[in-house]
């Protein structure tokens, strides 16, 4: 698997990591046991040439083309030992830093080459990991990283009275905590010229000499920490998560949107149609069920009186684990008093431009080598326009007649030998049922593009080019969108939309249905639909020669009425515009990576064996 | 009187609403301005002042409706920015018949309204209405009366409640059907927006420093970090046992061994525990670590976070608080920094007048420890380890006198599994919990962070769950791993947002501040009648 492309990671470098001023904590703290040193001034004649690249046994105590990690970490408990000995500790407690290196990095960019920058004001601290260490006589080069960039650490012996100690006990891993002045070297590498190192964290296992990203995914994921701390693109994956987020909490808050914390345990899951995970709650003596949406909790505040809610927080689905799909998963959802789906596509541009120019300081960007424009406006296409582009069909005239869009779907779809897709159109309840069974395989498509190159010809001349730039696909059939209100021009059809940007789905939105009697009918529909396709799984796995029991096990799971929802709604709730969107999938596209895994810090994985 | 008979009412308006002859939930309704802003742009306009020329549209909850003749209707609107009158003549209304227009809007009911602003003759900044539309019937009687709304409307964080004062009471109505809750009790609304401003203050104090916002998972193999029951749960696709976190701890520290400085999360963790005034099985908490700092530096960082967050929400340090119920008078919580510092160890002897063994680890330390609370009445439930006796101890005679602010420092080694031992004090750490109003509100260290201590001390919490102490924590190889590669010097912290937000709003439940805090299975809730009390 490719990671970010090198274009793309080095614009998350400068739109990332640039504007970082944050500072620690700066008042005095004890000092722990260091190699102190007195900051007598070196010799210029010990900065001699250099010799021969040292990387011999005498300077790490470790050969590592030799010794295994297990051998190593063995050798470097001995050190810490050692250290003890010396009356040194090797865990130190606190470390009284000045700068981070991007600091350093902007205030000394003036600093010749050659150059020294050595009056009381240049004394700096810095800390940070060791990830390069060369080590000539009495010279000695490490290359230390912290959060905000690298910097290195000229190590001079004339100048550090414990540098032949630190030779044989300081290894690549280590974390350190350096005071020093300022020196750029005739290379050009600006550094800190050490009169003081302290090693703060003795690292025990060695770095790995390759990073196995791109054979041993799961290893990567399972041990996020050495991907970061390998892969500094992944760092900036992560740093760009953070700050989409903040850019969007930012974004919302100052339209006067008030952030709420629904219940994430719920007596009942609603709010979508997914398999929820069920925990039990032993004082209560009751089962409870992860929420899958926090649609419904949230409508409630409308009702309330609250006229701009959001919630930025996680969700979770009991289903399968993919490119696309973990089971927990963050989302935003938005609701707006007296606002319709319309006002929700404005928002949409808006907060999806902002969080992309917050990244790349534009609103262009390249996924998985796709140039994606965001300028406004978006193309807005119904359902039905798109499926009739890419089909022919045009569902609009069926009206109710649900045999004649059978037959047009099965027929337009009879080269694509898809049997279980001609099974799901056959089952199909409505008219809208099988609009939304067409469209959604044509997006599904897209997907395998690379598959199903044969099938997907006529697909990639029609739809593709119209899903890949953003695209709200508006007005779904009412049977698919239970929450969402009759549209107001158009019968049998909601006021929705979904945003598709490079063929995913990132938005989904409506004008709020508001109508008690019209909800609790939908809900019913709904639940109906659902009990049909258990009933229909379990006779088919009943056919296979299945258990009824195990078939529940796997398919089943229970929709239910939250009547405490509809009631609230007899309360009566103002006609209300509300939106979703999948805060992975748009860190994915905004971070140019392919897997909802890259996103997430800890994924969850199969357990190991 | 008809109109009391709640089942009656509520098909009387069914059936009125199917007579309308177009739905009445009306498709949209769009708002010129926010009442805030209406009263912002007109509050200058004179008595009796009514700007002819100037058409405006609000929409808001009928909280009030009141005729004067059969020419007149007066409308209190209420939305989340309080009140605005409505003033309706038979002479201005466009469209449709006065006296139908108005049958059909009930108190509850939520419209829209356009008309001109204006200053009613008594000085009320209104709206004269042109048009109202009904926008959402509420097909339920509001209740009526109880805790004045404008005294309710004025209330401020820091500022003593009354919730037993309110039209709406009775709390498995209130916590279940919330909405309403917030309809008729308003202070319940400024309760939740407090919980709101109180997050966003600690995540600007936090990013302003650098820190970096991150989410660790919440469904784990297994759940590490703090000593509690977790909630189970099953992936299907995967066939694989989880649990719900119950702390961040573990994760957000293999993220400063990944190379961050600065992390925090705000977020939930789940305990499957009992739920009392102060538990929910559900909570948000604020956890940070911080590289290259230590504890000391974290109690500074506490005192300038909850002093500045209590001075900017509540104008002042202190707060009002109930602490001996709604029938006592509220004490008052000072958070004036700094707080009083109180080492646990030397706290305990010098209270108690007593000496402890030297080495706490010991069989004598329990021994003396069991005949210790025996002797002084602590009753401790079992398994009696040194380290539940102590707490017991320090609840009993160091917690009780931290009304005020207080940090409690330096637990004891055996208490604290994941700090680090203190740099110069044998047998402690380097730990300290901040109490106020007797409770625990933050615990802090400055981290353990060499591996190989890391594991002796989950293999003594191994022997502690051996002996019955189910809430002793598990051993983690992932995360002493992680250790093993160098977890810098660092400092942690984590807050209960659920009790500082307890303490900003005077209550003394945590479900008064949870939007819908866990409860009984429900026996359906019917619908409070006008009076506030439930349906029989």
């Amino acid at each position: 698997m490719a990671m970010a492309s090198p274009s793309c990671s080095v614009r998350i470098l400068t739109g990332v990591w640039r504007d970082r001023s944050g500072r620690f904590s700066r008042k005095v703290r004890r000092i722990p046991h260091c190699f102190s040193s007195s900051a007598s001034t070196a010799s210029s004649t010990e900065v001699s040439r250099i010799s021969r690249i040292s990387k011999n046994a005498g300077d790490a105590g470790e050969d590592s083309a030799l010794a295994s990690g297990r051998d190593v970490r063995g050798l470097r408990l001995k050190k810490v030992e050692e250290m003890r000995g010396l009356g040194i500790e090797p865990y130190a407690y606190s470390w009284n830093r000045t700068h981070k290196a991007t600091q350093l990095q902007e205030k000394y960019a003036d600093l010749p080459a050659g150059g020294v920058a050595d009056s009381d004001e240049d004394r700096v601290s810095v800390a940070g990991r060791i990830f390069a260490r060369r080590a000539f006589g009495k010279l000695a080069f490490l290359g230390i990283r912290d959060d905000s960039a690298s910097i290195q650490l000229y190590c001079d012996k004339a100048k550090l009275e414990s540098f032949t100690q630190l030779k044989s006990t300081v290894d690549i891993g280590d974390i350190v905590g350096a005071t020093g002045t300022l020196k750029r070297t005739e290379k050009g590498e600006l550094s800190v010229y050490v009169d003081n190192l302290v090693i703060l964290t003795k690292s025990i296992l060695p770095l790995p000499e390759k990073w196995h990203g791109l054979t041993d995914i799961e290893k990567r994921y399972r041990q996020r920490y050495l991907d970061m701390i390998m892969n500094p693109e992944v760092a900036g994956v992560f740093r760009a998560r953070a700050k989409v987020v903040s850019v969007i909490r930012r974004f919302v808050e100052d339209l006067g949107f008030l952030e709420i914390e629904t219940p994430i345990l719920q007596g009942a899951a609603g709010g979508a149609d997914a398999r929820p995970f069920i925990t039990h709650h032993n004082s209560l003596e009751r089962d409870l069920f992860l929420r899958i949406a926090t649609e419904l909790h949230l409508k409630r505040m409308l009702v309330g009186g609250f006229e701009r809610v959001y919630e930025l927080g996680r969700i979770f689905r009991n289903e399968g684990i993919s490119t696309r799909h973990n089971p927990e998963f963050t989302s935003i959802e938005i609701y707006q008093a007296y606002a319709d789906y319309n006002d929700m596509m404005a928002l949409a541009e808006e907060l999806v431009t902002k969080c992309a120019e917050a990244i790349f300081g534009n609103a262009k960007l390249l996924y998985q080598g796709t140039d994606i424009s965001l300028e406004r406006p978006w193309k807005r296409a119904s359902m039905q326009s798109l499926v009739q582009e890419a089909t022919g069909i045009d569902f609009s005239a069926f009206g109710s007649d649900l045999s004649a869009a059978k037959s047009a779907a099965l027929s337009a779809l009879s080269p694509r030998k898809d049997e279980s897709l001609q099974t799901v159109i056959a089952n199909c309840a409505t008219v809208g049922n099988v609009l939304n069974e067409v469209h959604s395989y044509f997006l599904r498509l897209r997907r395998f593009v690379n598959v199903m190159m044969s099938v997907a010809q006529v697909f990639e001349a029609v739809v593709e080019k119209t899903l890949i730039q953003p695209t709200f696909v508006t007005n779904h059939p009412v049977e698919v969108s239970p929450l969402a209100k009759a549209h107001r021009s158009f019968p049998g059809l909601v006021e929705r939309f979904e945003l598709y940007i490079c063929g995913r789905e990132l938005a989904n939105a409506f004008s709020e249905l508001t109508d008690p009697i019209e909800q609790r009918a939908r809900f019913e529909a709904q639940i109906r639909a659902h009990n049909k396709q258990l009933e229909e799984a379990a006779a088919a796995a009943r056919d296979r020669g299945e258990s009824a029991v195990k078939q529940h096990k796997n398919d089943s799971y229970e929709v239910t009425l939250d009547e405490d929802f509809l009631t609230a709604l007899e309360y009566g709730m103002p006609p209300t515009a509300g939106m979703g969107i999948g805060i992975d999938r748009l860190v994915m596209l905004l971070t140019d990576s392919p897997s909802i895994r890259d996103v997430i810090a800890f994924p969850v994985l199969k357990s190991q064996q | 009187m008809e109109e009391l008979d709640p089942t009656q009412y509520y098909n009387n308006r069914l059936a009125s609403l199917a007579s309308l002859p177009t739905s009445p939930y009306s498709q949209m309704f769009r708002v010129s301005m926010t009442f805030d802003h209406y009263r912002e742009k007109f509050k200058g306009l004179s008595n009796g002042e009514r700007l002819a020329e100037t058409t405006v549209s609000l929409a808001g909850r009928v909280m009030s409706k009141r005729a004067s003749g059969s020419k007149l209707v007066f409308y209190s609107l209420e939305s989340a920015e309080g009140t605005i009158q409505a003033v309706s003549d038979a002479r201005s209304l466009v469209g449709g018949n006065f006296a139908a227009v108005h049958a059909n809007i009930k108190r509850g009911d939520v419209v829209g309204v356009s008309g001109n602003p204006g200053m009613s003759n008594r000085g009320e900044l209104s709206i004269f209405v042109k048009e109202i539309i009904l926008l959402a019937p509420c097909l339920y009687m509001l209740p009526k009366g109880g805790k004045n709304r404008d005294e309710q409307a004025t209330w401020r964080p820091g500022k003593p409640r009354n919730p037993n004062a309110y039209v709406l009471k009775e709390q498995e109505t209130r916590y279940r059907l919330r909405f309403l809750d917030i309809i008729v009790n308003p202070e319940v609304k400024f309760v939740l927006e407090t919980a709101h401003s109180a997050v966003n203050y600690i995540r600007s104090f936090l990013d302003q420093r650098g820190f970096r916002e991150v989410e660790t998972a919440i469904l784990n193999s297994k759940a590490g970090g703090a000593a509690a029951r977790p909630f189970n749960t099953h992936h299907d696709a995967s066939e694989m046992d989880m649990s719900l976190r119950i702390a961040p701890e573990l994760q957000l520290k293999q993220l400063l061994v990944a190379g961050y400085n600065g992390v925090y999360e705000v977020d939930k963790q789940f305990r499957n525990e009992g739920m009392d005034l102060t538990h929910n099985p559900e909570f948000t908490t604020c956890e940070f670590y911080s590289a290259y700092s230590d504890y000391h530096d974290l109690m500074t960082m506490t005192e300038e976070l909850l002093s500045g967050l209590v001075k900017k929400i509540t104008g002042g340090y202190t707060v009002s608080y109930h602490s001996n119920g709604y029938d006592s008078p509220p004490v008052e919580i000072d958070f004036t920094p700094p707080f009083r510092r109180i080492e646990m160890v030397n706290g305990l002897e010098d209270t108690m007048g007593i000496e402890l063994p030297k080495d706490l680890a010991s069989e004598e330390a329990n021994e003396f420890l069991k005949k210790t609370c025996e002797a002084r009445g602590v009753y401790c439930a079992p398994p009696l380890t040194t380290s539940r006796l102590l707490d017991k101890l320090v609840g009993h005679y160091l917690e009780e006198t931290c009304v005020n602010p207080a940090f409690i420092i330096d637990h004891p080694l055996i208490m604290s599994p994941l700090a680090k031992q203190h740099r110069s004090k044998p047998g402690l750490t380097e730990r300290f919990e901040l109490f106020v109003n007797k409770h625990e509100l933050v615990n802090a260290y400055t981290e353990l962070n060499n591996p190989v201590e890391q594991r002796d001390r989950f293999v003594q919490q191994l022997k502690d769950r051996q002996g019955g102490d189910d809430e002793a924590m598990v051993l983690d190889e992932d995360f002493v791993k992680a250790m093993e590669y160098g977890l810098p010097p660092c400092a942690g912290w984590g807050m209960g947002i659920d009790r500082l937000v307890m303490l900003l709003t005077d209550s003394l439940n945590i479900k008064e501040v949870l939007l819908c805090p866990a409860m009984k299975p429900p026996e359906a809730v019917p619908p409070p009648n006008e009076k506030g009390t439930p349906q029989a």
